[in-house]
């Protein structure tokens, strides 16, 4: 049988990076193929050169057995090739299927674009209303858009860029059911994602990129999360060290009866939430998406005004009433879980965007005036401490990869050495090593007596980095309980009132 | 063979400022084809827009005052527009300060001394800052959009200005005109360079470009601007609220059109008359884009948007081209930049379709 997609020596190269350094491999007909590497690996650069996002410097493109040349992602599809990318393009006010009638290459009147839709999504058990408007819906039904849309072109080749790091485990279950009914019916499934375990679950065969090179092809089945990621990073991985006889101090953040308006249709507040953080603990928040996680971290970084000063208090001062410069200068940093447009700045380069939020507790501000040279020298360590894969403090956000942003921004926080720290999904995006790296700057932290809160959706990552755990459930949060005193059934459990999955407001009105 | 944009990982340095270049250039050559068709001497209004205010040194001293209050205006624009806070109605803030500034002449004109200019400075900046919290107040309390408001605030300025020189403030010697009287002496703007019309206001223009410039480069203040203009959601993280920052940027484009007003008053006009309003508010719209919302460029755009205006009055009477064509110039002036601006984020390239990928 010839292969699908058959890649020869594709390089390409950036100013100051080489992407992609002759990389080879090919995808069968009907294999799900993982394609996995640390971040800035070259793996989002290798398939937007596949879709026609790009062009490569050398190499070839082969498709079901022919030399092709790759235009434009119109040229892609009409191969057969789809992509759904992590961040959606959809329009908010228009209904799904204005949304993909507005993305079709081809004019389809709408009846009959409907019945399309509609059979696609009954084929594969997508289940989406197409007269929703988008804003209404979640993040994991708004990807089910993007999933339908390539469906539609009826796809030889569909490329997933990690499409699993914004949806609910619930979410993710219900893709891979997709994805492996459409590999039966011999779609290939090129699949980037740094959740090992769900390579394992899903994938035939892994390709793994470092430095842009090929350096391994795998069965995930046969390996183990930890070999694959040793893989990756051509390195033994780091277990997180904490140092012995740790204590916990005197109660550092104190949250009281912390509550939120309702702000957006969607938008989940919280409500009368409590808990206390004492100095060297790291307190997680497990929750699945949507539950006023965003509310919770807006409202304790200051983003979200609060009515009353003693809701949030840091050692006894009141900090209800203080925006986020008021919180960060009394010690309380917060990273939001969007890093592009929220915790940086894509246009800025990285000096600029630690101004963002460094300037008052490093002293980069003089009578209202900005020392450019000291917001430099303090990204060029958050660059060297952190393993950034940044040319320099002068790169803008927006050139780095995903997780290579999402480690600055991580390193930028820690250094400036919060009293409290407040975090929202702090390894979003970054590989093993780095999570590892992340985690360990995290217990440093807290072992410097500072009380950190993280807020995940990943249940493995808080048992391996917490010391005490509640779950947040439509805006309320549970009682906090001592990780290693709770089950994960116990946990799963807490989650599982789970609010905004149920089948009913999915379904297709007939 | 065919060509496509394709995104560049980085806007261009050099198509961004390349771009106001090319917008200029383009559209003398187009404005000269489109004046050739319509039956004038198209090279001839190009050169006589374009480059006799430059080539006759008579004509340099209108150029200063005409370039003036565009680039004092166009500063302000150009932060209020960093921020992505759409002040269209810098004429009537331009008015306004105009007007605040007659008040002060008019309320001291029996009184003389050098504290009385400065003070209906003061009048003009205040007057055009408070002229544009209106459109302020009502964005950040009932969310009504900018744009409206402060372009509709300026028609109802000029008829405030008929109301006043028909009434309270006509000149009792005017034979029945509708204007103001004559400015006292110690109203009226000093020329800097003798035996010229250049005034005071020219120096001021260059100055408040360069401290604005200053200003934007290297303080929070610049900063807040920038980022809240980029990344608004980033910019609430980042500790500056929204509604400040609607409230800095009208106050300081407000109060720099104000500022312009009241030395146009007091300087070239030297008394308030119904044709007071002549669209530098407008024109400076222009300037500020043009000048890629930086200070220091929107002096060079200053200076070109004036050598239209100039050009186009020399144009008037030697080759007798309508008294529109200035607008038509200075509206292509702006139509280019903007369709040029996508060369800063993509380039163009050359791609060959095999048969496989074309669609
Ligand atoms: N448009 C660009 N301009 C300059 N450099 C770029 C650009 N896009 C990517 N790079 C660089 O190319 C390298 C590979 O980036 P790429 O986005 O492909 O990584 P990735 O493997 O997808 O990483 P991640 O897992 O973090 O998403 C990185 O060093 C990145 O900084
Ligand atoms: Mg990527």
């Amino acid at each position: 049988m010839p292969h699908r997609l058959e890649l020869i020596g594709i390089t390409k190269r950036f100013p100051g990076v080489l992407a992609n350094d002759n990389v080879s491999f090919s995808v069968k007909p009907g294999e799900i193929h993982a394609l996995l590497g640390e971040n800035g690996a070259g793996k989002s650069t290798l398939v937007k050169m596949i879709y026609g996002i790009m062009q490569p410097d050398a190499g070839e493109i082969v498709w079901d057995g022919q030399r092709t040349v790759i235009a434009n992602p119109k040229a892609a599809r009409a191969l057969g090739i789809g992509m759904v990318f992590q961040h959606f393009s959809l329009f908010e006010a228009l209904t799904v299927l204005e949304n993909i009638a507005l993305g079709m290459d081809a004019k389809i009147p709408a009846r009959e674009l409907e019945a399309r839709i509609r059979a696609v999504m009954t084929q594969y058990g997508l289940l989406l209303d197409p007269h929703r408007t988008v804003a209404t819906l979640s993040v994991g039904e708004r990807q089910r858009i993007e999933i339908v849309r390539a469906l539609l072109l009826d796809p030889k080749l569909l490329i997933m860029d990690e499409p699993t790091s914004v949806l609910t485990p619930q979410e993710v279950e219900q893709l891979f059911e997709v994805l492996r009914k459409l590999a039966a019916g011999g779609c290939s499934i090129l699949y980037i994602s740094h959740k090992l375990h769900e390579i394992k679950a899903l994938c035939d065969t892994a390709t793994i990129l470092r430095g842009g090179k090929l350096v391994d092809t795998c069965d995930p089945k046969a390996e183990t999360s930890r070999s694959m990621a040793e893989k990756m990073i051509g390195a033994g991985l780091k277990d997180i060290v904490r140092a012995p006889g740790r204590t916990m101090g005197a109660p550092k953040l104190v949250v009281s009866r912390l509550s939120t308006k309702k702000s957006g249709h969607f938008d989940v507040p919280v409500d009368g939430v409590s808990f206390t953080v004492k100095a060297g603990e790291i307190f997680g928040i497990a929750g699945v998406a949507g539950n006023g996680q965003n509310a919770l971290l807006d409202a304790l970084s200051g983003e979200i005004l609060g009515e009353d000063k003693d809701a949030i208090t840091i050692d006894g001062y009141p900090l209800g009433l203080l925006d986020t410069t008021g919180r960060r200068k009394h010690g309380l940093c917060a990273v939001p879980e969007e890093r592009n447009g929220h915790a940086a700045v894509g246009d800025f380069s990285l000096s600029d965007n630690s101004i963002l939020t460094a300037r008052n507790r490093l002293h980069m501000v003089m009578l209202g005036l900005i020392n450019s040279g000291a917001a430099k020298t303090y990204t060029g360590k958050v660059i060297a401490d952190f393993a950034v894969k940044a040319l320099g403090p002068g790169s803008t956000a927006g050139s780095l990869s995903g997780g290579n942003l999402q480690k600055f921004i991580m390193g930028r926080e820690i250094l400036q050495r919060p009293t409290v720290l407040v975090v929202s999904q702090p390894t979003w995006g970054v590989d093993a090593g780095a999570a590892a790296a992340i985690h360990q700057a995290l217990v440093d932290l807290a072992a410097e007596g500072s009380a950190i809160v993280v807020i995940s959706q990943d249940l493995d990552e808080l048992l391996a980095l917490c010391d005490t755990l509640a779950v947040i459930n439509a805006g309320q949060l549970s009682e906090a309980q001592k990780v290693g005193e709770v089950s994960v059934e116990e946990i799963g459990l807490l989650m599982g009132g789970v609010h905004g999955t149920s089948e009913a407001r999915d379904a297709i009105p007939a | 063979m065919q060509f496509r944009l394709e995104k560049r990982a980085e806007p261009s340095r050099f198509m961004l400022y390349a771009t106001p270049v090319g917008a200029v250039i383009l559209t003398m050559i187009v404005g000269a084809i489109i004046f050739s068709l319509i039956g004038y001497d198209g090279i001839g209004a190009v050169r006589e827009v374009f480059l006799t205010p430059l080539t006759n040194a008579y004509k340099w001293q209108d150029l200063g005052i005409k370039a003036a209050p565009l680039i004092i205006i166009g500063t302000g624009l150009s932060i209020a527009y960093r921020a992505n806070v759409w002040n269209i109605g810098a004429e009537g803030q331009f008015v306004v300060g105009a007007l605040a500034g007659t008040w002060v002449a008019l309320a001291t004109y029996t009184m003389s001394g050098p504290w009385i200019l400065p003070l209906m400075i003061l009048a003009g900046v205040v007057g055009g800052a408070l002229y544009a919290a209106i459109p302020a107040l009502l964005k950040t309390r009932l969310n009504v959009n900018e744009i409206l408001t402060s372009l509709m605030l300026t028609y109802a300025s000029i008829q405030l200005i008929y109301y006043l020189i028909r009434t309270v403030w006509k000149d009792p010697m005017g034979i029945g005109f509708p204007q103001t009287r004559r400015f006292a002496a110690s109203a009226q703007l000093p020329t800097v360079i003798p035996h010229t019309i250049v005034h005071l206001g020219v120096p001021i223009a260059i100055v408040v470009a360069l401290v604005a410039w200053f200003i934007m480069s290297r303080s929070v203040f610049g900063y807040r601007m920038r980022v809240v203009g980029a990344a608004p959601h980033a910019a609430r993280y980042g500790g500056f609220s929204e509604n400040k920052t609607i409230w800095l940027a009208m106050l300081v484009s407000g109060g720099l059109a104000g500022l312009a007003g009241v030395l146009e008053v007091a300087g070239p006009f030297q008394r308030m008359v119904p044709g007071f309003a002549t669209g530098y508010g407008f024109t400076a719209i222009i300037v500020a884009f043009l000048g890629r919302l930086n200070p220091l460029g929107v002096i060079f755009a200053g200076i070109v948007l004036a050598i239209t205006f100039v050009g186009g009055e020399v144009a008037q009477t030697t080759i007798k081209l309508p008294d529109a064509a200035t607008g038509i110039f200075q509206a292509m002036v702006l139509f280019f930049l903007l369709a040029g601006d996508i060369l800063v984020r993509y380039r163009i390239r050359r791609v060959v379709t095999t048969p496989a990928g074309a669609a």
